[in-house]
This record gives C-alpha cells, sequence and structure tokens, in this order.
C-alpha cells in the first residue's frame, strides 16, 4: 500500500462519517419540503370538509399501557387504545351528556332498581370471527368479578353485581344487591368493560394482554415495547354509536399510539408533524397553540379537583373549626390558579367540581372565600394573638403547621406557605416520595396535605370521608355520623333529583366543617394538528369515529 | 495469561455479587412497607397480603436472597409488577437498543475523537490545536440534554431532517448518537493527543523523518498504533458508560432503550423491575471492563508481567 493512499483512506472514512449527519439531512430534504406543500394545500381546503377515508392518526401519549388486557389495568390510556377495539354496552353521548345504549339495543332497570335487563345487539362479531351474545357478556362480567383474575378498575366499576345470567343469545341480565346509583354510567366506561370473547382469551392465554381480539371499529396490531401500539381500521365494523355521524366504518386506515415519557419532546414531535395529536398538554405549554391555524385544542374540565388540602381532625390545634376556617380564608385560589395553571383553572369551593353530577352552584355563595381579616379573627377569638414575630401565638406556643407534599405541588406549597404567613401561621414543607406520603398520610401521621382526584361519580366522596374509611383515603379522619347516612344514601338512590338534594347536602356539610380547604379544578388540553378533522372529547377520554384525515 | 484472566473474572464475581445483594436489598431499604407503597392508596388488606405472599417478603432475608438468587441462575429474575410479564423479557425487549444506541455513539465517539486528536497533536501548539482543545473543554461541559434539545430543536423541528419519536430505525439513531458521541469523544480525543505528542517526540519518529517518511504514513503507521493501547482502554470504559448512561438521551430522544425502562419503572414503582435492571446492568458493566482488562493485557503484554509479579 502506498504511503500516501493510507492517509488518504483514512481521511475520506473520516470525512463520510463526520458528514453523514448533513447528507442524511439533506437528502430528506424532499421531505420536508413535501410536508409543507401539503401543509399549503390543507389551508386551501379547509372548507372542503367531506370526510375521506385513509391515512394514519398518530397520538402521542406520556404514559405507555401496561397491559391491553383491559379488566386488569387501572391505567386510563389503556382504556381508551382499548375502547377502539372494543366496545361497551352504554356509552355517553358527548353532546348531550346522556346514557344511550350501544352494544345494548335497549336497557331497562326494575322498579327495585336491583335488576337490569339488557337487550343485545345483533349482528356485532369479533374480529377473530366470534359472534357477540349475552353468553359473551356473562363470561366477560364472570371474569372480572373473579378475584383469581385480579382486575382492579373493571372490578371496582362493576362492585356490587350479585350474579349475571343470560337466558338467551340476545338477554342480559345483572342482579344488583343493593340499588347503585353510579353503576349504569359507569357501564359506559369506555374500554375497561368491553366484552372479552372466551374463545380469544383461551387462545392467547397469558398473552391476550398484548394480543387483544374486541369487536370495535379498530384491530389491534402490533405493540412495540416502549415505542408505540398500532391499529388498524376493521373493515367489517358497522356498528357504530347512535350518535356518531359517521354510521359506518372508521375513516383512517391506522391509528398510532406513540408513547413519549418527556413533554418537551412530544411537543417537539408535534411540532415537527411526526404526531398528530398530543395528549395531557400542560396549560403553560398548550397556550402557543392557541391561535396557531395549524393546531386546535381541544379541552375538558377534569372529573374531580386538581388540588385541595387536607386537614387532619386528630391534630390537636386542627381540630378547631376557626382555625380550619381560617386556613380555607387565607388561601388565595385565583392567585394559585394563575401562577400554578396559567390560568387554566377554577377556583373550587367544594370537595366536588362542577364537572361532576351532584354539583350545587350554591356552594360558589356559602363556599369559604379570601378574607384575610376575618381569618384574622377567627383566629383571635380561638384565643390566638399575634406575638412580636407577627405570628400568631396561643398559650406561648406559635401556631405553626408542616405541609406535607409531593414534589409536583411544591410551587403551590410554597404560595400556601407564604398565605398563611400574612395571618400569622407558620407553615414548613415537607416534601417525600408519593408512596411515603400516602402512607403517612393515611396512617393519619400530618397535619397539612395536598391531594388530587379524578373520578366521574360523587361517589368518590364515601371513599375520602366515609368513617369507615380512616386509614384509608379518609384522612381528614372524619367521622360524621350524619355525612356517613347521606353518602349510603347517595350510593342507593336512583332518583336523580333526590340523589341531587342528598349531594347538595352533603358538599354543604363538608364545607360548614371545612375539612378541606379546597383550591381548584384543573383542565385537561389535547392539542391537535388540524390536518386530522373533528376529534372530539368524550367526557375526558377522545372520540375519534367522525374523525378523519386531511390527505 | 491465564491467571491474569481468572483471577479477573474472579474478582468480576465478587462483584456482581456484591451487587446482588445491593439490588436484592433495594426493596427493603425503602421507608413503610413496599407492598403498600407497590399497590397505592387504593389497594385492600387482602391485595397487600397476596402481594407479601407473591413476592416472598414473608420470608426470612436470608431465604428470601437465597431464592431470589437460586431463580436468577435460571434465568428467572421475577415478574414486573406492571406489566406482569418476565422481568428478563422486558430487559431483553430494550437491552438491544441501548446497545445500538451505545455502539453507535461510541463509533461516532471514537470517530470524531481519534480524528481531533491527531489534528491537534499534529498542529500541536497552533490555532487548531488550541480549537481542538477549546472543543473538548465544551463537549466535557455542555449537559447532554441540552445539546439533544439543541440538536432536536434545529434538525427535528426548524429542519425537519430527522424525525422526532419515530422509531429505532437508521435516521432515528442518529441525533441521539451524535449527542452521545459528541460528549463521549472528549476523553478520547484529550487522550488520543496527549498520547500522540508524546511518542511524536521519540526518537524513533525522528528518524523516521529524517529518513524522509511522508506526514501521513508516520502518524498512523507509527505513531498512532502506540497511542492507541491507552485509548483502547478508554473506549471500552466509554462503552460501559455508555450503556448505562444513556438515560437522558433516551428520554429526549423517545428512544425505547434500558434507560427509559429503568425510569418508568421507578416513576411506578416497579421493584422486581428496577432490581432486575440494576442487576443486568451491573453484570453487563462487569463484563465488559474485564474483556478491556484482557484485551489490554493482549495488546501490551507488559500489563500480564505485572500480576505475575504481583
Amino acid at each position: 500500500m502506498s504511503k500516501t493512499r493510507l492517509t488518504k483512506i483514512f481521511l475520506l472514512l473520516t470525512m463520510i462519517v463526520l458528514s453523514f449527519v448533513l447528507m442524511i439531512g439533506c437528502s430528506s430534504g424532499t421531505t420536508s419540503s413535501e410536508k409543507n406543500s401539503s401543509s399549503n394545500d390543507k389551508n386551501k381546503s379547509e372548507e372542503a370538509s367531506e370526510p375521506q377515508s385513509g391515512g394514519t392518526i398518530t397520538i402521542a401519549s406520556m404514559l405507555e399501557p401496561d397491559t391491553l388486557d383491559v379488566h386488569k389495568t387501572a391505567m386510563s390510556i389503556a382504556g381508551l387504545v382499548t375502547s377502539h377495539i372494543g366496545g361497551t354496552l352504554l356509552a355517553i353521548n358527548p353532546e348531550t351528556n346522556d346514557l344511550e345504549p350501544y352494544l345494548a339495543e335497549e336497557y331497562n332497570v326494575s322498579e327495585d332498581g336491583k335488576t337490569i335487563t339488557f337487550k343485545i345487539r345483533q349482528g356485532v362479531t369479533f374480529t377473530d370471527g366470534t359472534k357477540l351474545t349475552a353468553q359473551v357478556f356473562k363470561d366477560t362480567f364472570d371474569r372480572i368479578l373473579n378475584p383469581e383474575t385480579g382486575a382492579t378498575v373493571a372490578a371496582s366499576l362493576i362492585a356490587g353485581i350479585q350474579s349475571t345470567s343470560a337466558p338467551d343469545d340476545q338477554t342480559f341480565v345483572i342482579e344488583l344487591a343493593a340499588p347503585s346509583a353510579p353503576f349504569l354510567r359507569n357501564l359506559a366506561s369506555q374500554g375497561y368493560l368491553q366484552p372479552i370473547s372466551k374463545a380469544a382469551m383461551e387462545k392467547q392465554g397469558d398473552e391476550y394482554g398484548r394480543n387483544p381480539i374486541g369487536a370495535g371499529p379498530f384491530i389491534f396490531k402490533e405493540w412495540v415495547t416502549g415505542q408505540s401500539i398500532t391499529l388498524e381500521r376493521n373493515k367489517d365494523f358497522n356498528w357504530p354509536k347512535a350518535f356518531s355521524k359517521n354510521q359506518g366504518k372508521a375513516y383512517p386506515d391506522q391509528m398510532v399510539y406513540k408513547f413519549i415519557a418527556d413533554e418537551q419532546t412530544m411537543l417537539a414531535a408535534l411540532d415537527s408533524g411526526s404526531v398528530d395529536i398530543a395528549m395531557n398538554v400542560s396549560p403553560k405549554n398548550v397556550q402557543k397553540y392557541r391561535n396557531n391555524p395549524n393546531y386546535y385544542v381541544l379541552e375538558a374540565e377534569r372529573q374531580g379537583l386538581g388540588l385541595f388540602l387536607e386537614m387532619n381532625l386528630e391534630d390537636e390545634v386542627l381540630s378547631d373549626l376557626n382555625v380550619r376556617k381560617a386556613i380555607n380564608m387565607a388561601i388565595n385560589k385565583d392567585a394559585i390558579i394563575k401562577a400554578v395553571l396559567s390560568g387554566e383553572g377554577t377556583p373550587a369551593y367544594g370537595p366536588i367540581p362542577a364537572t361532576i353530577f351532584g354539583y350545587d352552584s350554591n356552594v360558589e355563595k356559602y363556599g369559604h372565600k379570601l378574607n384575610k381579616d376575618k381569618a384574622v379573627s377567627l383566629l383571635e377569638s380561638s384565643g390566638y394573638s399575634k406575638n412580636s414575630n407577627g405570628m400568631m401565638e396561643k398559650d406561648g406556643k406559635e401556631l405553626a403547621f408542616e405541609l406535607s407534599i409531593m414534589a409536583q405541588y411544591n410551587q403551590a406549597a410554597q404560595m400556601v406557605q407564604a398565605m398563611l404567613k400574612e395571618v400569622g401561621i407558620t407553615v414548613n414543607i415537607q416534601s417525600m416520595e408519593a408512596g411515603t406520603l400516602i402512607e403517612k398520610v393515611s396512617q393519619g401521621e400530618y397535619d397539612l396535605s395536598f391531594l388530587a382526584y379524578s373520578y366521574a361519580d360523587p361517589d368518590i366522596l364515601s371513599l375520602l370521608f366515609h368513617s369507615s374509611q380512616i386509614g384509608g383515603l379518609n384522612h381528614v379522619r372524619a367521622k360524621n355520623s350524619e355525612l356517613d347516612e347521606l353518602l349510603e344514601k347517595g350510593r342507593t338512590t336512583i332518583d336523580l333529583e333526590e340523589r341531587k338534594q342528598v349531594y347538595a347536602r352533603i358538599q354543604e356539610i363538608i364545607v360548614e366543617n371545612a375539612y378541606w380547604a379546597p383550591i381548584y379544578a384543573e383542565k385537561v388540553f389535547y392539542v391537535v394538528n388540524s390536518r386530522v378533522k373533528n376529534v372530539k372529547l368524550e367526557g375526558v377520554t377522545i372520540e375519534f369515529h367522525d374523525s378523519w384525515v386531511q390527505q | 495469561m491465564k491467571q491474569f484472566i481468572i483471577n479477573r473474572v474472579l474478582s468480576g464475581i465478587l462483584v456482581i455479587f456484591g451487587i446482588s445483594i445491593f439490588s436484592f436489598l433495594l426493596i427493603h431499604f425503602i421507608p413503610g412497607d413496599p407492598v403498600k407503597i407497590m399497590l397505592g392508596i387504593n389497594a385492600s388488606p387482602e391485595q397487600v397480603e397476596k402481594l407479601t405472599h407473591h413476592l416472598g417478603l414473608d420470608k426470612p432475608l436470608l431465604v428470601q436472597y437465597g431464592q431470589y438468587i437460586m431463580n436468577v441462575f435460571e434465568g428467572d429474575f421475577g415478574t414486573s409488577l406492571k406489566t406482569g410479564r418476565p422481568v428478563l423479557t422486558e430487559i431483553l425487549d430494550r437491552f438491544p437498543e441501548t446497545v445500538k444506541l451505545a455502539v453507535f455513539g461510541l463509533f461516532v465517539a471514537v470517530v470524531i475523537g481519534i480524528s481531533l486528536g491527531i489534528l491537534a497533536a499534529r498542529f500541536k501548539d497552533s490555532f487548531i490545536d488550541k480549537l481542538c482543545t477549546a472543543l473538548a473543554t465544551l463537549g466535557v461541559s455542555i449537559p447532554s440534554f441540552w445539546l439533544a434539545i439543541l440538536l432536536v430543536m434545529l434538525f427535528s423541528v426548524k429542519l425537519s431532517w430527522f424525525p422526532i419519536a419515530n422509531g429505532t430505525g437508521f435516521r432515528d439513531l442518529i441525533l441521539p448518537a451524535v449527542t452521545l458521541g459528541v460528549v463521549a469523544s472528549t476523553m478520547i480525543m484529550r487522550l488520543t493527543r496527549n498520547g500522540m505528542v508524546e511518542v511524536l517526540s521519540n526518537d524513533y519518529i525522528r528518524t523516521a523523518r529524517a529518513k524522509g517518511l511522508e506526514d501521513g504514513l508516520i502518524l498512523f503507521r507509527h505513531a498512532l498504533r502506540n497511542v492507541l493501547i491507552p485509548v483502547v482502554t478508554v473506549i471500552g470504559l466509554q462503552l460501559a458508560a455508555l450503556l448505562g448512561g444513556t438515560v437522558i438521551i433516551e428520554q429526549v430522544f423517545n428512544w425505547p432503550g434500558l434507560g427509559t425502562l429503568a425510569l418508568g419503572a421507578i416513576m411506578s414503582r416497579d421493584f422486581p423491575l428496577i432490581q432486575g435492571i440494576v442487576l443486568f446492568m451491573g453484570v453487563t458493566y462487569v463484563t465488559i471492563n474485564i474483556l478491556v482488562d484482557v484485551l489490554y493485557s493482549l495488546i501490551d503484554p507488559r500489563v500480564e508481567m505485572g500480576t505475575k509479579e504481583a
């Protein structure tokens, strides 16, 4: 080998490697210009909104499902993904929020509220060819209720079932132990309660969670761990929900869920066109998409409260109602919403937000408002007075609390700390890991703590305030017999008007006793690339059956 | 030589043994009842009891450890709490992606590091040398996630040259590999440069120059070979570091490797999975280290002699 050739080869190799990034980048420049031209086309044909078949809708989620065996999962993303490959007995109309039959053609509830009879829709087949019958529903529900299955959310949604039966192919009967108000709405929970054919389950065995088979508008195609789940259009699908405009099969050829754990990366992928929809975008990031014609923003108030302050009633100082009320009145909810949620939230005055059934808007009148003078005078009437440091003091002891939080609530905690200081209350923030916090708070080893919840029914209040839940979610350790009674009544009252009254009173009791300082209800945001049309929200999850891709 | 390898392997096994104890104890270090922490706030006492039993946490510590090690030898690292799949399956699903990224990143690092190192040595004390040193300092100081974000902003969002979170194809590999490579190249570059400078001052190089040999031939045939010995060691160690250190890069580029798996496992408090990943990475790290040492002793027999004397 000549002496110069060796050098040249080396230099050449180096050059090639150093520049391949650029070369590959350039060669793909064509794709990027294609993309630009297609986005211009899109703007031109904005008005021509005839749905088109074909294309792929790519959705970015920050979480990846644990399993697609939807009976065994507790993750809402698993519920959403599987909602495309299956259906439920009932569905909620996104426009009217009414409960409508879906895979059950009709249903009726017996007078005592304990027997529900469904007439199963005919002509529905699973993608493996199995027919949907009443027996399939019986098998499905029995599987969920069998403790061996290890069902979590699915089992809690239908807790209270005493027995199920399928007297004929089209009739499915549920017997409840006691009438249950939340039960029917639970049956519409996307994904979680979808029927599963026994044949598919037996064929796949333990692998079912990675090869699910359903009777929905899409067919499961592939799950690349850590990356994506791909669904393909079910060509034989012709049983959409009655409220869908599209009464045939789905428009797009494929739906792809991509899992991008980091929000900045997810938004970069949205900006670059790698994904069409970004789920659960945070309020501070949503602003820049608001007035951008290339995107539209879907938003919904979350069902549940985004932040509330719990107070431990067993703490000697906090057992004083005046102190709890004073804390309520010292907190400026609007300021917290502005800082933490970029203004995208609603101040909360009671334990449930307006999005949950039973919300009584009177709470906005009688709920505790920001009033520092009143807070101070309440403390004074309990025997506290300002000491030389300007802090409230009684019997030589300053009024001070520990606020136990998970790191994510740090900013809100610091604001509450500053607000309480203004009325003379010292707050020390204790930030800890979620598991430790939950254990400590459940055991009552705390003064003040932050929490949030998501739930579609006011029955959640039984978990949060019923005396039987002390040691569990009843962190404030409320023992109020009137409240207990009403919570039980709220669960079993079927008459909606009457049920509403019950929860109106429950909210009143909770606010009167200032067990919590409710802070805000927040929103969920989805940002959609405008090339994907007609994406709607059903509650807080997405409804895609009318959606199509501008080609 | 044989003795040297045996010694290295034995000490490696000792380290792995230590890691296994550490990763096993992980679950017992957690304050509070780990089972309650795993199951979350809504867990019923029956669920807690069931999982405690399932994880064998009701047995004496030593029995638990013995069982754990026996299972590991049979290839059973336990079951992921989140997905219900075997931990080993989860790891083996992701490991090749991390290897791909690390190896490619290392390739970029070696090419950049060695060529800039040679360049700097060849033009020692000149502007080029200073520029290379400055670049190396910059490379060490830049947080890799920041470089990653810059690259994404420029090449993916602005120029649309590379897709984001697209998959693990060749084009998806480039940006994360370049990020890793740039950061990892600095050490290789410094070492190459300094080694080269030292070698170039040797008599035999002067002799070669005096004979009128061409510059390139001197650099690559005579000098580089001698410089490569320490560089190879660093390359090996860099590979081990890259395998374990891709967590942030994987996160930014949404690369489905072991790093994102570990992060997800920590987030969802999937202790058997965390335990498995720690042990698996430990074994990988130790193995690479042994291979590097052996390779080193092959390239430079003096290393082996050193052990014999000891």
